[in-house]
């Protein structure tokens, strides 16, 4: 601060409104705090990537694809549905307005809890303070805050050599923005969220390959989850190759080269999904003494305080980038920041694939619960055993506990099927309060539906031989 | 099929005796190797007992509240397996291990593995697996559970089984979750776990609850209500475990040692920002920042000033005897009484090094499994009972050292700077010495050097 500039006192300082963020402020405000939360884009940016441009849009993709791919897909039962088409401007138009609403219903609870928005782009400039600068001409705000709390969240990562152009290069915010369907798009990266696309837009009709450069999908995530994805993959023709890395995209087609040679696929688009850098380079962070590691992460502990009076969360943070974590912590930070107790100690942070079917896993894979020492035991049981899927006509899947049998605790919830999203909560409450596959056994379950699978995987584990478990055939 | 005797081993380095505790076993009880029979408590610690062997017990050899001699009679056993115990080790609640039986006649010799790998899947729900030993820390030290046996001795899962609603309770209560035996299936600890171990000390000291204004030891946050219990006959129980030897401590202390004792109270303006400057980066290794390292770092300074005050007095001998270490003891609030463990040779450590193994000595005091080497050679001690909301208090020497300096809560007093009234945080401290050895004037020169290092910390790096 320069003579002449007169500072703020900023009691909490929010930085980043995200799922994190806007969490936070709100219950550090319910908490008696007064709370400045700043984001780039102000009221606008009130939800962050994930409501503006991630989970929330591609969710409306995903959903009217599905329902547009599956109303020509009961034929055998006798339905015959006309020709379907997707008007994707109007569909832009429809998303915007959900999207909105639920912005807006944010933007109603901060402003109730009487939490100040304020856009710009934070920096510090030493400890306790900063710069607030918008991006329109008005000078900037210097802020002296009490404490700090940052949500900056991540942005995608580009492919060196092929930078975004939001034309032919897009990321997945682009992608989600499309007035027009492509005829054909290469999908950049086999993660989540080059999946997620991937197969929305080949629902829609789109012709779709995803390239990869790791000889597999979906990398981290227990391979026999993924069979039931490929499979659906391959019936929906969507190309998919591995060990391919991409080298350029000229002339409406992208060549990708492998150890085996080069490949060249035609496509109207590109649609880069390689990843996510935590947003952590441009707040001056080394005026307050804090480093990020190479990753650009901040370190923190259980309470998730990155330095005195200067607390991190969500995707600038390790762990999985996603919103649910970035919630729970900005609560957890929140707390802390206003002098109570508080930890961040989940026994497991779910995730969830919306794929086709999906997959959803909470807690630990076998091997993971056999590298931690347990004595494990691992039931499976196929979705074909479901009476509610077969009248859905997908029976595709299975559900899957991972049992610590030393203490008789569920540590390890795998869902892969249609709501398979939905369905893990209970895996992650059974996870949470430590139950025993009796537990989930004796819980009664309505029939006839998918939750029952949860139920009856206990009791096909409960029913074995002591001792035995299911073997890992049964994975394929 | 033959009987064993078990007799008590010898559960903590050398002490002589143990009362029992619990039982958790009964006459005809089958029982697996490496299951817990009893807990013993010693001058020192809680002790699970595991057994020796396969087999069914026949006769115990004591009731609760008994208090029992190293190699007195446990337990009878009536086995097939001959093993030979133990009697004298530093090992701990150990048994001998298979390798060391004895040749057994009846036994072919193909047997050998070891007989916890002929029991039933060792995780069939029947066995009735000691869960809380595989949560507790001492299982994770080193006595196996059968699972763990079968299993090749992998180690366990370190995380304790509660719902995320009592993690939060404990952290509320500042208990830690893992000193905390669950009463649940399989070892869960439950939301009365925890609060029943939040108000432990009242009752696992006396049995009978104190009103809330006596002073109890209490572990309890301060100003946290306590249960009051009315009742209508006196009580008395019996005088064990580690009261009986806090008490015999400091009777020895009080009738032997002359004390003097001095009330001081330093303006902690420099400390306050010395550690708010150190915190960052020493927490950074993942330890807490307590402003107790710098306390030990400005007693342990002092105290190469005064060597008088590191000392001990043989009255029998007629001989003085000034320690060439630096033995930090640190009196540590338990659940069972006061426990306290010593920072060997303080003056070799830095601050990170002292704010870790401060934290592992407590943290190992709180959970009882501080071993009797690790509360042993002190040469000075530190008590604080700032952390009881107290401001001055009189110390009491440990026998047989020479001093100990007990130090206050920092707060904000007004206080005099150039005659005009200004508010800074204040320490406030008082140390106790033995008058045999030390006069007033040892006494003033020993807490002007300590006020000075308390004051202007920077002067500690001076002899770095």
């Amino acid at each position: 601060m320069v003579v002449g500039e007169v500072a703020e006192g900023v009691d909490l300082l929010v930085v980043g409104a995200g799922p994190g963020g806007y969490t936070a402020a709100l219950r550090a405000a319910a908490l008696g705090r007064s709370v400045l939360l700043v984001d780039r884009l102000g009221d606008a940016g009130v939800g962050g990537v994930c409501l503006q441009v991630g989970c929330i849009p591609s969710k409306a993709l995903i959903e009217v694809a599905e329902v547009a791919h599956r109303a020509g897909g009961l034929g055998d039962a006798g339905l015959t549905v006309g020709d379907v088409s997707v008007d994707m401007a109007r569909f832009q138009e429809w998303k915007a307005a959900k999207v909105g609403g639920l912005t807006g219903g944010v933007s109603g609870l901060l402003r109730r809890a009487g939490v100040e928005v304020a856009a710009g782009e934070f920096r510090f400039t030493r400890p306790g303070s900063g710069v607030l600068q918008s991006a329109d001409d008005r000078p900037p705000r210097h802020l002296q805050y009490t404490d700090v709390l940052l949500s900056t969240g991540s942005r995608p990562v580009e492919l060196p050599g092929l930078p975004r152009d939001g034309e032919r290069v897009l990321d997945s915010t682009d992608a989600l923005a499309l007035q027009t369907l492509p005829r054909s798009i290469v999908v950049v990266g086999g993660g989540y969220i080059g999946l997620e696309l991937g197969t929305a837009f080949a629902k829609l009709g789109t012709r779709v390959t995803i390239i990869e450069a790791l000889d597999r999908l979906l990398p981290g995530v227990d391979a026999a989850l993924l069979r039931p994805v490929r499979q659906r993959l391959k019936a929906l023709g969507v190309d998919v190759l591995l060990g391919h890395r991409v080298e350029g995209f000229e002339d409406g087609v992208v060549t990708a080269t492998a150890a085996s040679g080069e490949k060249r696929v035609s496509a109207e688009k590109m649609i880069v999904a390689i990843g996510r850098r935590p947003n952590t380079d441009g707040l001056g962070l080394k005026k307050i003494g804090i480093t990020p590691d190479v990753g650009g992460l901040l370190a923190v502990g259980p309470d998730r305080m990155a330095a005195p009076h200067v607390a991190a969360i969500g995707d600038i943070t390790a762990g999985p980038a996603l919103a649910h974590k970035a919630t729970a912590e900005g609560e957890v930070a929140a707390e802390v920041l206003c002098g109570k107790r508080a930890a961040f100690d989940p026994a497991a942070i779910p995730a969830v694939v919306f794929s086709d079917p999906e997959i959803a896993v909470a807690g630990l894979s076998p091997e993971e619960a056999r590298a931690q020492g347990m004595d494990v035991a691992v039931a499976r049981l196929p979705l074909s055993a479901s009476g509610r899927a077969a009248t859905m006509d997908a029976t595709e899947g299975f559900t899957q506990l991972v049992v610590d049998r030393s203490v008789d605790a569920v540590v390890g919830v795998h869902i892969v099927g249609p709501h398979a999203s939905e369905l893990i909560a209970e895996g992650v409450l059974a996870i949470e309060m430590a139950a025993s596959p009796l537990d989930l056994l004796a819980s009664i379950h309505p029939h006839p539906t998918l939750s029952e699978m949860t139920s009856d995987v206990a009791r096909s584990l409960l029913h074995q031989p002591a001792g035995a478990t299911v073997p890992a055939a049964a994975a394929s | 099929m033959s009987e064993l005797e078990f007799r008590l081993p010898d559960v903590g380095e050398g002490l002589d005796a143990g009362e029992i505790v619990e039982w958790h076993v009964q006459p005809g009880s089958t029982v697996v190797r490496d299951q817990v029979l009893a807990e013993v408590e010693t001058d020192k610690a809680v002790v699970e007992i595991p057994s020796p062997v396969n087999g069914t017990v026949l006769r115990l050899g004591g009731e609760v509240g008994d208090v029992l001699e190293i190699g007195a009679l446990l337990v009878v056993f009536e086995t097939d397996e001959s093993v030979k115990i133990r009697s004298h080790g530093t090992g701990g609640p150990a048994t001998s291990p298979a390798a060391e039986q004895p040749p057994i006649a009846e036994q072919p010799p193909a047997e050998e593995q070891p007989p916890a790998a002929e029991q039933p899947p060792a995780a069939a729900p029947a066995l009735p697996t000691p869960a809380a030993v595989a949560q507790s820390p001492e299982a994770a030290a080193g006595a196996p559970s059968p699972t763990a046996a079968a299993d090749g001795g992998r180690s366990r899962i370190g995380r304790v089984l509660a719902s995320p609603a009592t993690r939060r309770l404990a952290l509320e209560t500042g208990v830690d979750l893992t000193a905390v035996r669950g009463s649940g299936p399989g070892g869960r600890v439950t939301a009365d776990d925890v609060r029943a171990f939040a108000a432990a000390p009242a009752v696992a000291d006396t049995g009978v609850d104190e009103t809330a204004g006596a002073a109890g030891g209490s572990s309890a946050e301060p100003g946290e209500p306590r249960r009051v219990v009315r009742r209508l006959a006196d009580e008395t129980v019996p005088l064990r475990g580690l009261r009986r030897s806090i008490a015999k401590s400091m009777t020895t202390s009080w009738q032997q040692i002359p004390h003097i004792t001095e009330f001081r109270e330093v303006d902690a303006t420099a400390l306050v920002r010395a550690r708010a400057s150190l915190r960052p980066h020493l927490e950074a290794d993942g330890v807490a920042f307590t402003f107790l390292p710098l306390l030990v770092k400005a007693v342990v300074a002092t105290l190469a000033e005064h060597p008088k005050f590191n000392a001990s007095i043989d009255m029998a001998a007629e001989t003085i005897t000034y320690h060439g270490r630096r033995n930090i003891g640190l009196a540590t609030a338990t659940a069972a009484g006061l426990m306290v463990p010593v920072v060997k040779d303080a003056d070799g450590k830095s601050l990170g090094e002292l704010s870790r193994e401060i934290d592992q000595l407590a943290s190992a005091a709180r959970d009882r499994t501080v071993s009797s080497a690790q509360m042993s050679e002190g040469t000075f001690t530190i008590t604080n009972f700032g952390s009881f909301g107290g401001w001055l208090a009189t110390p009491i020497i440990r026998p047989p050292e020479a001093a100990i300096a007990g130090f206050g809560r920092i707060r904000d007093s007004v206080v005099p700077v150039d005659g005009v009234p200004v508010v800074r945080p204040t320490l406030p401290l008082s140390v106790s010495a033995d008058h045999r050895l030390i006069d007033g004037d040892d006494m003033g020169a020993f807490l002007a050097t300590l006020i000075a290092y308390l004051a202007d910390p920077i002067l500690l790096l001076k002899g770095e």
